[in-house]
């Protein structure tokens, strides 16, 4: 409870900090709103080109489309520690000064990130989902509002998780490591979309390594009465707890990795 | 069983060397920073750490503070091996990097200390008495509402040393403190340390380049250099074992023709005559009747104990 509060209240002191250059921080976050708003009229021009894409309607991408943002960017505001900035805590010492305080490392670098421009591409996610749920003509029931959030939640982790594996090759070389963004910036893009309109070895990707079919399109498509593969409905369940198994198997990697940190000079 | 405990202490770095032409692999180098280091500290010394860039002393000092994780060797604070109980450990210990900031950069420095008093859940009345006396001590009551960014280097850091002995350590560590301050901060710091050292019994150990810190605050220096302990010991021993050589400069109104005896070298400069003697082989006082008696002397300089002058004479002489 006292590690939430001390979370909450880092938040809040750094979104004070973002606050004091007001400006700067509304044009960043109205150039985000054209960001992702530009990749959501993309989902838009393919829907009215092709009205449906491998038996999937239009609601229906607009509702994966949404799924996905809304999970991508929940992470980058709250962990923005682990998914941005960790390699530069790492440059400049502050995970030094991380690990010189009786706290969990984790925590903390949690506690010292937060990009709280991106709430404008929750936004245009939210209005993905709401417009893919209306269009669709989804029958909410408690049990769908469950998974929906279970899903998103178990995602968040997931994209926690990937981020992590370039967090752990930064403890070791300092440089942070483009490729890991393969999968997390591309996974990103690609899993917006329903993973069956991809070849197997995507597929293969993206439900073994970096599982977002498991978090994010097997909840997704039961939802949307399409169950994918014709998995039963418990499937929709209990596949997105892959999110949380990879988020563990990171973490116990990340604080291995921290044994063997070198920190840099002074 | 003395306060800090350090064996045989070991640790390698593996730098990477830049890749050269037409190898396809880069070449790797191990740098042997710590090669067995060992002391014991006991508590509430105020310990000096010396040595040449790279010898090896933040290296010592981030074991210690369970930032990193010795080669070999064993380590002991207070009962506690600092990378294998980290949490517990840290909780004893404040860290001051000097060109590292612990405090966050935009928000006023109090909200910083708000925070590190949930960091270190310390109770409110606890943070409250501390903080008042901290803030006292060290003149910050006027700054509390600035964002860190806003400071001077000597506010902040006064700024820094009070986020690091909110949680009242027993044991300090400082890594350059002094660095970059003007004269009346470093006086003002060092007055802080004694009297937090004095007042708590506060072990601190210092890492400096800056021999007046060492000088004015440390009952004991040691000297590390090529990752292995040089010396172990009390300032003036120090300085008496490497203050060999010594300088004079003197002007005549005439000059005089001087006979100098053997060991003593002499050099012609415009301001007038550079002397450079042994202090073990002739005393100081017989070299000055010596030029006395020579003609009559218009200026005459004894070189201060110059404390930085011996140690890098040190480091030339135990070739680092």
């Amino acid at each position: 409870m006292n590690t939430l509060r001390l979370y909450f209240k880092s938040i809040g002191m750094l979104l004070r900090s973002h606050l004091q250059y007001p400006s700067s921080f509304i044009m960043q976050t109205l150039a985000q709103l054209v960001m992702e708003g530009g990749e959501m009229l993309a989902v838009i021009l393919i829907v009215d080109r092709f009205g449906s894409l491998k038996g999937w309607s239009g609601g229906n991408l607009y509702f994966f489309f949404g799924m996905m943002s809304v999970s991508f960017y929940m992470t980058e505001i709250f962990g923005r520690g682990i998914t941005g900035d960790f390699p530069s805590m790492v440059r400049t010492g502050r995970l030094d000064s991380f690990l010189v305080r009786p706290r969990g490392v984790l925590t903390q670098v949690m506690c010292a990130g937060t990009d709280p421009r991106r709430i404008t591409c929750v936004a245009v996610g939210v209005v993905a989902l709401i417009m893919g749920s209306n269009i669709s003509g989804i029958t909410w029931t408690p049990l769908k509002a469950l998974v929906l959030i279970e899903s998103i939640a178990m995602s968040c982790l997931l994209i926690l998780g990937l981020f992590m594996i370039e967090a752990i090759f930064c403890i070791f070389s300092v440089k942070s490591v483009e490729i890991v963004n393969a999968i997390t910036y591309g996974g990103r893009s690609a899993c917006q979309y329903p993973i069956n309109v991809y070849p197997l070895p995507l597929r293969a990707l993206f439900t073994i390594v970096a599982p977002f079919a498991l978090t994010l399109h097997v909840p997704a498509s039961w939802i949307l009465g399409k169950p994918l593969y014709g998995w039963p409905w418990w499937a929709a369940v209990v596949t997105p707890l892959s999110g949380i198994v990879v988020f563990g198997i990171m973490t116990v990697l990340f604080h291995v990795a921290l044994r063997h940190y070198r920190s840099t000079g002074s | 069983m003395s306060y800090i405990e350090v064996n045989n202490l070991k640790k390698d770095f593996i730098v990477k060397k830049k890749r050269e032409k037409g190898k396809l692999l880069r070449e790797k180098d191990t740098v042997n920073a710590l090669k067995g280091v060992s002391f014991s500290v006991d508590e509430g010394e105020l310990v000096g750490y010396i040595g040449p860039n790279g010898a090896g002393k933040s290296t010592t000092v981030k074991i210690l503070s369970g930032i990193l994780t010795p080669d070999s060797g064993e380590v002991n604070v207070g009962g506690v091996v600092p990378w294998k109980d980290r949490k517990q450990h840290v909780k004893n210990i404040g860290v001051v990097f000097g060109q590292r900031s612990q405090l966050w950069w935009d928000v006023p420095i109090i909200d910083s200390y708000n925070l590190l008093k949930d960091i270190y859940r310390i109770p409110q009345a606890s943070y409250e008495e501390r903080l008042h006396e901290l803030a006292g001590a060290l003149d910050l009551e006027p700054l509390m509402r600035t964002p860190l960014r806003l400071l001077s280097l000597g506010q902040r850091m006064r700024a820094e040393l009070c986020g690091s002995l909110l949680h009242r350590p027993k044991l300090l560590f400082l890594d350059e403190p002094t660095i970059g301050l003007d004269a009346v901060s470093k006086l003002a710091l060092r007055d802080f340390l004694k009297w937090e050292n004095k007042e708590y019994g506060t072990t601190i150990m210092l890492t400096t380049h800056d021999m007046e810190d060492i000088a004015a605050l440390c009952s004991r220096v040691m000297v590390l250099g090529h990752g292995q302990k040089l010396f172990d010991g009390k300032l003036p021993d120090l300085l008496e074992r490497f203050d060999t050589v010594r300088n004079v400069s003197v002007k005549y109104a005439v000059e005089p023709d001087l006979k100098l005896p053997e060991g003593v070298i002499c050099n012609k400069t415009e301001d007038g005559l550079e002397l450079s003697y042994e202090p073990s082989k002739l005393p100081t006082s017989k070299l000055l009747s010596i030029l006395q008696d020579a003609g009559n002397i218009r200026e005459l300089t004894l070189q201060p104990e110059n404390t930085d002058h011996l140690i890098a004479a040190m480091y030339k002489e135990l070739d680092l």
